[in-house]
């Protein structure tokens, strides 16, 4: 597959067809991922690859206190910046409704909403997750190398034929995924993958999503 | 294009460029590339990148006024903390020796050492940068996103048969970088710049053997038969 076709047709998938995938295929992609580039080559990223039950484990745990809401939330960094103007609200607010809208979830059914949310956490039904972790004296700028990296491992399952879904909404039951996987104390939890098959023509999967104009991000100079 | 660049092809033929043939770059590559990079996943889909790409006279200017200033004090951000010692050095020093180990400069000859240092200034001869910066308030999540965006845009210039290099290096020069394109430094963080041209193939530093970890010391799995 070309990389501009991968690009393209990479979006975050919320709804996965019940088929595995062959840890062969992930091998090869990781592999071919730890070419990704990094600030001094340190190649900050780490992470772990759950199928089968230590998957379901981890869900069914996180189920068990889905119901105590925010009270059972152990995020350990925040993945909203505090402080963010209206431009950056309206994109995320932009992409919420065009999701809902594709569900036919209007604004005022909170409880179909919460519903759709909670299902991040079966990983939309995706047959692997992946966790990411890093030490925790990592900088922002090894961050910008893990998100190097894992756009190279996006791109790469595309294709492999193979659709995925970035999950910050996992740092949010951080202290349950510590319970079932081993991330050191001295790393930090940063997200999930979802990987897997994706139902393409679920609506979920199919509503335009929105992208700021190239001229609100680049500018040219001399050309 | 008639090629076709796989994203394999595309990550496996990707590496740092540090010696750019003067083959200018076409606008409407660019164009291409930037646009289809929108693409980019983000958290909340905040898209949080900002860039400026320059070429030509502006280029010029710019890396004129870099020669001409020492690197900022303190820095725009810290690259590595103390801790990261040693484990993530041992790399850093590593790919440093294999590539003056490329180019025939002894560990000890700080001159030559320093000089080449002096070519990320201008970028190692690329006919193009791309300024990365952003807006303060973005925390290490985002960052991870301005990471993903750069990738896109990594890969898809080697779709269209072109290099980069990404330079962290360039935050030495931060507010200057920021002052020179009408960036406001309060509101505004510079991260790096990504040089963009096409490599020379016959410079030995494009060439070294590149070492990365390898996959199990990276990745568990679990629940795979």
């Amino acid at each position: 597959m070309d990389v501009s076709a991968a690009v393209a047709s990479r979006r975050s998938i919320r709804a996965f067809l019940d088929q595995p995938v062959d840890r062969a295929v992930l091998t090869r992609v990781l592999e071919k991922a730890q070419r990704a580039p990094s600030g001094g080559n340190t190649q900050p990223w780490n992470a772990v690859m759950l199928t089968g039950d230590p998957l379901q484990n981890l869900l069914a745990k996180v189920a068990e206190v889905i119901p105590q809401g925010v009270a059972a939330y152990s995020p350990e960094y925040n993945v909203y910046p505090p402080e963010l103007d209206g431009a950056y609200q309206q994109r995320r607010f932009g992409v919420g409704e065009a999701m809902y809208a594709a569900l036919d979830i209007p604004r005022e059914d909170k409880a179909s909403r919460m519903k759709w949310f909670a299902r991040n956490f079966q990983a939309f039904g995706a047959p692997v997750l992946m966790l990411i972790h890093t030490p925790r004296y990592m900088g922002p700028p090894q961050w910008s190398d893990i998100g190097m990296w894992l756009q190279t491992v996006m791109l790469l399952l595309r294709e492999e034929g193979l659709d995925s879904c970035a999950q910050e909404a996992w740092a949010v039951y951080t202290k349950q995924i510590r319970e079932c996987v081993d991330i050191p104390d001295d790393h930090i939890f940063f997200c999930g993958l979802a990987i897997g098959h994706g139902d393409r023509d679920a609506p979920i999967n199919s509503f335009p999503v929105p992208r700021a104009g190239l001229d609100e991000a680049v500018r040219w100079e001399g050309f | 294009m008639t090629h076709s660049t796989t994203v394999t092809d595309a990550v496996m033929s990707r590496r740092s460029i540090r010696a750019f043939s003067d083959k200018p770059v076409p606008l409407d590559v660019l164009k291409k590339v930037m646009d289809t990079a929108r693409w980019t996943p983000s958290g909340c889909n905040f898209q949080p990148w900002e860039g400026a790409i320059l070429t030509g006279e502006p280029l010029r200017q710019l890396q004129d006024k870099m020669r001409a200033t020492p690197p900022q004090d303190p820095r725009e951000y810290s690259w590595s903390d103390p801790e990261v010692l040693p484990e993530c050095l041992a790399r850093l020093h590593q790919v440093g020796a294999d590539m003056y180990a490329a180019m025939n400069i002894e560990r000890a000859d700080k001159a030559a050492r320093g000089d080449f240092m002096a070519q990320n200034i201008v970028s190692f001869g690329a006919p193009a940068v791309l300024m990365v910066y952003f807006p303060r308030v973005m925390g290490p999540p985002q960052w991870s996103d301005v990471g993903m965006w750069l990738q896109s845009i990594m890969l898809l210039l080697r779709e269209e048969g072109l290099d980069t290099c990404p330079q962290e290096f360039l935050s030495l020069y931060a507010r200057l970088i920021k002052d020179f394109l009408g960036v406001s430094d309060e509101s505004h963080i510079f991260f790096c710049g990504i040089a963009i041209g096409y490599r020379d193939e016959s410079d030995p530093v494009n060439a070294f053997d590149r070492k990365r970890e390898p996959l199990e010391s990276k990745v568990q799995f679990l629940g795979f038969e």
